[in-house]
């Protein structure tokens, strides 16, 4: 299997002088097509960051990430741009749909993005609904939504733009635990499924538990990588 | 249209903001637009106060005359201009004036008056004269009627029927004259400098009592389209000047009230300026507060592929929405602010400028161009507005929005 994330050297940095913040120190990783991946580790280890910088999102100061053979320190801010668009989904831990949009339209809107047809839109909506069991609620607004619906909702969103890499950042952290773990189950099955990898920044157990690898992050660099074969 | 769905809704999602903020733009368009209005209707009064009064919109006359006001300037031949005035569409109505300065003295009081001769019948179509009379009868062609301004007829202390006698000099031979008149109408035009400096009689007494024939010293002219009377283009301008006379325009004529319409088209233009920078101002803030209170979630639409220009695009769209509702409210309040303007005029009391007096309450006249351009301006200016924090959101970096919101 080949990887669609490898990282080499990777180093971040924030503040200077006596502030400066080693964040991400060093780190070299390769992440294959289709794993479940959980990144953790204590607060301040260096999860987020490192999620940030192979969504795109953050700049790394040394290093180089590859995602999907594409070198991200070569792309500028608007290629940056459709390259996120088309190649990651990204799940924040507070949900963070667009309150003034439908479920259905938070779905919809990166599709529109990608210049995807009217219909085509319609029809990969419908089936992203089904996919985390939404049917029939996609005229809701987010703050008609409860916590987990709202999530599987970003979910969908992440998946429907057909990405290689889904990056999940403490996606279950604002919910309780029978609905975290019903929209770990149905992450896990989108993975199985669809193959989709998909990577975690967290803390929680039961994502940990369902991993098929941990990577233990301390002070910026890998503290261990190990395959959870119990996952 | 997902975008434009996106933008119109977030305009909502704060509405005591935005009704603040249309409020603010609304209150501009309203007050740009009266103000306009306002300043249109005087500047129409002031230029119909000049040219319906006495003046005309246009004046033939001898070159000089108007300079040196010299009696001798005189036109001695009429008749070949009056023939191409009858015989030129353009032209409505037109009338002969002998004008001389003299001194007008009654059995109480003296002064000095600017005496016309005039055409009764032609004046009825040219000037205000026969309007103005408030007292008396207006001319009949009899040979010793006189119309007295009211201010000289309270100074001479003479009412209708009252003997005048006014005394000159006979154009040509400078010999002095005296011809006895009576007071049969007395005119208000308005303007104090007309009530108390002007008489009139017959044109025909007039030429005879000053011996110059058929001459005259000015023909004023009234066109079928007013707007007409500044071209240069007009047949009169272009044929009938010549070595020894002129034609000339209201605005040629009168270039003090040229300056002064200029300046009012300008203090309009000062005074938009200034409001609608003050409400961008609002706007700016307005936009900048809707941008701050959503960083996390524009920063989370970047994150997710949305280009700069697209969170651009969306900041610009909610501006244009705050624009148009804006418009559409003053629109509406100005219209019905306008109807209660035009049936009711702005009370503004008694108020004479540039030798123009104006009516107690100053019609105000909405034009449909005001309801187009002014709204216009309006939305771009709201978009130039706009144009900042839009370029603020479109450099928000994801990263550091989300851990500043975490």
């Amino acid at each position: 299997m080949s990887n669609v994330i490898e990282i080499q050297n990777l180093t971040r940095k924030y503040g200077k002088g006596v502030a400066e913040v080693i964040a991400v120190n060093q780190l070299s990783l390769n992440i294959e097509y289709g794993e479940f991946t959980a990144i953790i580790g204590p607060s301040g280890s260096g999860k987020s960051t490192l999620l940030n910088l192979i969504g795109g999102l953050d700049n790394s100061d040394e290093g180089q990430i590859l995602l999907a053979g594409n070198n991200l320190a070569s792309m500028s801010g608007k290629k940056m741009s459709d390259f996120r668009r088309d190649h990651i989904g990204f799940i924040f831990q507070a949900y963070n749909l667009i309150p003034v949009l439908s479920a259905a339209e938070n779905i919809e809107y990166i599709m529109l993005l990608q210049g995807i047809s009217n219909a085509e839109r319609s029809k990969r909506v419908e089936e992203m609904l089904h996919l985390v069991g939404l049917e029939g609620l996609g005229n809701r607004r987010p703050s008609e939504l409860s916590g987990g619906q709202q999530q599987r909702v970003a979910v969908a969103r992440a998946m429907a733009s057909e990405p290689e890499i889904i990056l999940a950042d403490e996606p279950t952290a604002n919910l309780d635990s029978k609905t975290g773990a019903s929209l770990l189950d149905m992450m896990k099955g989108l993975n199985e499924e669809k193959e989709v990898t998909f990577v975690f920044s967290t803390h929680d157990e039961m994502i940990m538990k369902r991993a098929k690898r941990l990577i233990h992050l301390r002070d910026g660099s890998i503290e261990r990588d190990e395959s959870n074969t119990n996952a | 249209m997902l975008m434009i769905r996106q933008a119109w809704r977030n305009i909502f999602r704060n509405i005591r903001r935005t009704v603040l903020t249309c409020t603010l733009i609304a209150s501009s368009l309203v007050v740009i637009i009266l103000v306009d209005s306002i300043i249109n209707s005087m500047a129409g009064l002031m230029v119909k106060g000049i040219t319906e009064t006495i003046e005309g919109e246009a004046q033939i006359y001898h070159s000089g005359f108007r300079d040196q006001f010299d009696p001798e300037l005189y036109i001695s031949d009429p008749k070949s201009i009056i023939s191409k005035l009858d015989s030129d569409d353009e032209i409505k109505t037109y009338a002969s004036r002998v004008i001389v300065p003299s001194m007008i003295g009654s059995s109480y009081n003296s002064d000095g008056v600017i005496l016309y001769g005039v055409d009764a019948e032609k004046e009825l179509n040219t000037s205000r004269l026969q309007s103005a009379v408030i007292e008396g009868d207006y001319l009949t062609g009899s040979d010793r009627e006189l119309i007295l301004g009211r201010l000289i007829a309270e100074k001479l202390e003479v009412g209708i029927g009252d003997r005048i006698v006014i005394t000159s000099s006979e154009i040509n031979t400078n010999q002095m004259i005296q011809e006895l008149f009576r007071v049969s109408g007395i005119v208000q035009f308005g303007p104090k400098e007309l009530d108390e400096g002007f008489a009139f009689i017959n044109l025909s007494t007039a030429q005879r009592m000053f011996n110059i024939g058929e001459g005259v010293h000015q023909i004023a002219i009234r066109f079928n389209n007013p707007e007409l009377a500044n071209s240069p283009d007009l047949d009169i301008y272009k044929t009938l000047p010549s070595d020894t006379l002129e034609a000339k325009g209201w605005l040629a004529l009168q270039p003090g009230l040229g300056a002064i319409l200029e300046m009012t088209g300008l203090s309009t233009l000062i005074m938009g300026v200034m409001l609608f920078i003050l409400a961008s101002l609002g706007v700016v803030n307005s936009i900048f507060m809707s941008i701050y209170e959503r960083t996390y979630e524009l920063a989370v639409s970047k994150a997710i592929g949305t280009r700069p220009s697209g969170i651009a695009s969306l900041v610009l769209l909610e501006g244009l929405f705050l624009a148009l509702i804006s418009c559409f409210f003053g629109i509406i309040i100005t219209f019905i602010l306008g109807i209660f303007l035009q049936e009711n005029g702005l009370p503004l009391g008694h108020m004479e400028f540039s030798g123009v007096a104006f009516p107690d309450n100053l019609p105000v006249k909405l034009t449909l161009d005001q309801f187009v351009n002014f709204p216009f301006y309006v939305v771009l200016l709201t978009l130039v507005a706009a144009i900042y924090p839009a370029i603020f959101a479109a450099r928000i970096i994801p990263a550091q929005a989300v851990q500043k919101a975490l």
